[in-house]
């Protein structure tokens, strides 16, 4: 008669001695990544089934398998027995996705799942901030999405604030590296700091290195991320299902990254523009209330002394004039960087070079000052004004230089 | 006030000039404080530099920040 630890002993040195270096082939129908590294596999046939475990002492030291659910693979490896549950299970040190098919076939699968589910749903998808203060990254320290990511903000807009969540980006770990790294960002946007949008990505690499960004754990997460998403993973033809599950897609790390920040040097333009309309407005301001009292002048003229027109006459000026000072005081004070608006300004103002001893030079019924002596001839009436005063003239000689 | 904010503000500010009938000291004020807003955004601009960290998650909760050097 045998104990029950004997005879899971026994059993399982039986299955070892018969069973030590056997290939078997099978779908996988379970399939779960411990956060431990190791990977844990039920795999079937059309009759039966068995539990496979591949340990992380394996798995680290070979590329990650691309393994779904629904993948036919191929496993090397060992039948043992796990003696405290009397549980008999395949130890795999090799596992290979049998053709390329079956990747891509579990791809579309998980995709068309997770879309009737709703997770691509657009209503579900939130929108950027105009300008986000703090942005988190998740990807790689040392891989090159970083350092794109990075150069592309601080040279469009470095008025925000980075911060890198590191996770590793392929092999096994991937994609358990990838969920804490979102945990991490969740909590500490809740707890210490807000971020305003998160990047998630790589470079680009191939089907199997973009692996961990189809994982449908990784996907879940992402979907259930209070932070608005961009999906950062650098990959010409296909899309990863991250980037369908993401709040927006951007085609690689840089695109993200242009993607989330306004470029400066159009801001800076939008503030000359916005500068300029309001000096226009002023000025306009100005002429229009220097007209209508011009005319309302005129209109009185017959009515009151003319002395009394010319203080009226010259108080208009002081007030103009003071106000035109104003602002240009204000333009100078408060930015050098826009002391060519406040020359426009000063352009504007046809009556301030006269302070300065210059003079306009007018075709009597003109308007418009001559600054062409080809326009006019000897013996041409011409009307000059000063900064006091006014003179007519004969015109002597023309001279044109 | 944010950046975002300011832009706002500067962008409301130039419209309300632009009405016609607007009192000419109010024009006045609004255009000194409209260059203020715009120096101050342009002044945050050009003094910006990029911050960068590194956060790791310590135990449940605290994190650690570390500057990220890219170098």
């Amino acid at each position: 008669m045998y104990t029950v630890s004997e005879l899971n002993r026994t059993a399982k040195g039986l299955l070892e001695s018969e069973f030590s270096a056997v290939w078997i082939r099978g779908e996988v129908s379970e399939f779960t990544r411990a956060p431990s590294g190791h990977l844990y596999l039920t795999l079937k046939d059309d009759a039966a089934e068995i539990g496979c475990v591949r340990f992380r002492s394996h798995s680290s030291a070979l590329p990650q398998v691309p393994i779904a659910v629904g993948a036919i693979v191929l496993a090397l490896g060992r039948v043992t027995l796990y003696e405290p549950r009397g549980r008999y299970q395949f130890i795999a040190s090799v596992i290979h996705p049998v053709g390329a098919g079956a990747l891509q076939e579990a791809f579309e699968r998980l995709k068309r799942k997770l879309l009737e589910e709703g997770l691509f749903d657009p209503s579900h998808k939130k929108p950027l901030p105009v300008i986000p203060r703090h942005i988190g990254v998740i990807t790689s320290p040392t891989g090159a999405a970083i350092r794109d990511i990075v150069s592309v903000i601080s040279r469009r807009w470095p008025l925000s604030r980075v911060t890198l969540y590191p996770s590793s980006v392929q092999g096994e770990s991937a994609p358990q590296e990838l969920i804490a790294a979102i945990d991490a960002a969740e909590r500490f946007s809740s707890t210490v700091e807000p971020i305003d949008v998160l990047i998630v990505g790589r470079g680009g690499g191939s089907a199997e290195d973009l692996m961990a960004f189809n994982e449908e754990q990784v996907a879940r997460r992402i979907f259930a991320c209070p932070i608005p998403t961009v999906s950062a993973v650098g990959h010409e033809v296909d899309f990863t299902i991250l980037d369908f599950v993401a709040d927006v897609r951007a085609p690689t790390p840089s695109a993200a990254a242009e993607l989330v920040v306004p470029d400066q040097a159009e801001v800076l333009a939008s503030l000359s523009t916005l500068a300029a309309r309001m000096t226009r407005a002023c000025t306009h301001a100005l002429a229009a209330r220097r007209l209508h009292l011009q005319a309302n002048l005129r209109t009185s003229l017959f009515r009151i002394p003319q002395q009394k027109v010319q203080t009226l006459d010259q108080r208009l000026d002081q007030l103009i004039t003071t106000v035109m000072t104003r602002m240009q005081a204000a333009l100078r004070t408060r930015c050098d960087a826009f002391s060519h608006l406040s020359g426009v300004l000063r352009l504007s103002d046809p009556e301030r070079p006269l302070q300065h001893g210059f003079s306009l030079t007018f075709v009597p019924g003109s308007t418009v000052p001559v600054s062409d002596a080809s326009s006019l001839a000897a013996g041409d009436r011409i009307e000059t004004r000063f900064a006091r005063g006014r003179t007519r003239s004969l015109v002597e000689e023309v001279i044109t230089e | 006030m944010n950046i975002d904010e300011s832009l706002e503000k500067l962008q409301d500010i130039a419209t309300r000039l632009e009405q016609k009938d607007i009192p000419l000291d109010r024009a006045i004020a609004l255009f000194e404080e409209g260059l203020s807003l715009a120096a101050t955004i342009k002044e945050a601009l050009e003094q910006a530099k990029l911050r960068m960290e590194t956060v790791v998650e310590k135990t449940k909760g605290t994190f650690s920040l570390d500057a990220f050097d890219l170098s």
